[in-house]
């Protein structure tokens, strides 16, 4: 678990028990690209395969997690599953959706701008350029109603968190750290810094499904004033 | 048509049923009661099947009937009902009347009471559920906590459907919490590990549906020293440890995701008893294998 440890074989994933109704297929200690692909490749051959017993399949940044009914199966049940999925080196899982999203960088819905391209050493306008260049890929979901993490940018625009977390930012808020961008649909508290808003809510409660980012989504940010 | 007024409720006063599961990746967590065995409890009460509960904490509840008459039924720990000031059993039932004044307050034991009625609470199903999430604003009574001056209708008789059975008691809180090691027990040394095993940590009134801060008294934590962790995915009874060395259980409003470490998960027989520890009370928590979680669970679902 050393941190200079390599992921030789990231596909190949550690089972671990979460509590006695669910279980984490981990491919990865920490953020991984490989291991975030694995992830989501997994989630939707577990998902596509019904496993007798399992309630639900969660990908995350470098995980599944899978919870199921222990009156209805056992880990050791449900974890088989999984090793031979992991075996087969198959994917499986929906076309990946392209979503374009209009931004409004800077001023007061992004406070952080200034500070973030002065970090990077490059004017807001570079930044913006450089943030928008390439299309991003939804990374995971899960942390609040609607909340996407894309990824992954080029090097140089990696930054790491604030030091102080706001307690709350506005539905809306585009945020950015650890070379990602992530986007808010509710309100949240976040150490990441604040570089613009959007229109865009990636969660409607009264819409079936509420969300409509998947996790290998492709996503394209347009800067709009 | 039958109406609860509440005249005066604490903050944690929500609406809940069994929850949204399933909802997870879209960012939002079950939810559901704190203590489902008091909240299956509540319906054999009312002797009726019943709807949704209102779920209240220490500091009560106290709201009046319109129309009715209604049956209710209470259970959850135990606490003070009274009918008109007049006091009633808990866990227990009544029928209540048109204009009857029903108060719920703190009693001997528990954080959570549950008040079900042979009819719905009559609220939007909100993906699927009638649970409330206040901390998103989701579900319930207009995605928030019961406060006073609100009106509450309730739907027509559910009917004819089987009572919920129901397993034995759980006891009155004084045995060890049993837990499952966790994601991340790895990154804590064994010495670490050997300490949590036989310290006594105390529940504090720092909890809410979210989670419960726990004084770690021993100070098996207090050189503990944050790591930063890749978010990874969370569960109801994971015992997490902030940057400062304190632990929190994470409860059935959680985050779906979180980035701190997590030494255990409270195995689900034991959450509701965990979840109705009264702050200062201290516990133990005890190890226990998979199978034998599994197991515990089946026995309590036949008894």
């Amino acid at each position: 678990m050393s941190a200079a440890q390599p992921h030789l074989l990231p596909h190949i994933p550690t089972l671990m028990p979460l509590g006695d109704s669910a279980l984490v297929v981990k491919y990865a200690d920490r953020f991984d690209l490989h291991a975030n692909r694995a992830a989501i490749a997994m989630a939707g051959l577990l998902e596509a395969r019904h496993v007798p017993g399992v309630l639900e399949v969660v990908p995350n940044l470098v995980s599944v997690l899978v919870r199921f009914d222990p009156t209805e199966t056992r880990f050791g049940a449900v974890a088989g599953e999984i090793r031979l999925l992991a075996s087969l080196n198959r994917t499986k899982g929906g076309t990946p959706q392209r979503h374009r999203l209009r931004v409004r960088f800077g001023a007061d819905e992004g406070p952080d701008l200034g500070a973030v391209a002065n970090m990077v050493g490059m004017t807001p306008e570079a930044f913006i350029a450089a943030h928008n260049a390439a299309p991003l890929r939804v990374l995971a979901t899960g942390f609040a109603p609607g909340f996407v993490y894309c990824g992954i940018h080029e090097e140089p625009l990696h930054l790491p968190r604030r030091t102080d977390v706001r307690p709350s930012v506005p539905a809306g808020s585009v945020i950015f750290a650890a070379g990602q961008t992530a986007i808010a649909a509710t309100p949240i508290p976040t150490g990441w810094h604040v570089i613009g808003r959007t229109d865009f809510r990636n969660f409607d409660p009264d819409a079936d499904p509420p969300t409509r980012m998947r996790p290998g989504d492709a996503v394209t940010f347009e800067a709009v004033s | 048509m039958t109406t609860l007024i509440v005249e005066r409720a604490g903050p944690l006063a929500t609406v809940q049923d069994l929850g949204r599961p399933g909802m997870l990746a879209h960012g939002i967590s079950a939810s559901g009661p704190m203590d489902r065995d008091g909240f299956v409890r509540a319906e054999m009460e009312a002797g009726r099947a019943c709807g949704a509960a209102i779920e209240c904490a220490s500091s009560g509840i106290v709201f009046r009937i319109e129309g009715g008459p209604v049956h209710i039924g209470f259970a959850g720990g135990v606490f003070t009902a009274k009918r008109n000031g007049v006091p009633l059993d808990w866990p227990g039932g009544v029928i209540a009347e048109d204009g009857d004044l029903i108060d719920v307050s703190a009693g001997p034991r528990g954080n959570y009471g549950y008040i079900r009625f042979d009819r719905e609470i009559d609220v939007p199903l909100v993906l699927g559920s009638r649970a409330t999430n206040a901390t998103v604003g989701l579900g319930g009574f207009e995605g928030r906590a019961l406060a006073a001056g609100d009106r509450i209708a309730l739907g027509p008789l559910i009917g004819e459907r089987p009572v919920a059975e129901m397993s034995a008691d759980q006891g009155q809180g004084t045995e060890p919490i049993r837990f499952i090691w966790g994601l991340h027990a790895d990154l804590f040394s064994a010495a670490l590990r050997q300490r949590f095993l036989s310290a006594r940590f105390v529940v504090t009134a720092r909890m809410d549906r979210m989670g419960v801060r726990l004084e770690d008294a021993e100070k098996v934590f207090a050189d503990h020293r944050i790591l930063t962790l890749v978010s990874d995915a969370v569960v109801a009874g994971d015992i997490q440890i902030l940057g400062d060395g304190t632990p929190i259980v994470l409860m059935r409003d959680h985050q779906p995701t979180g980035g701190y470490p997590r030494i255990g998960t409270i195995i689900s027989a034991d959450l509701d008893r965990f979840a109705q520890t009264r702050p200062g009370t201290s516990v133990i928590f005890q190890s226990v294998t998979v199978d034998r979680a599994r197991n515990t669970l089946v026995e309590r679902r036949r008894a």
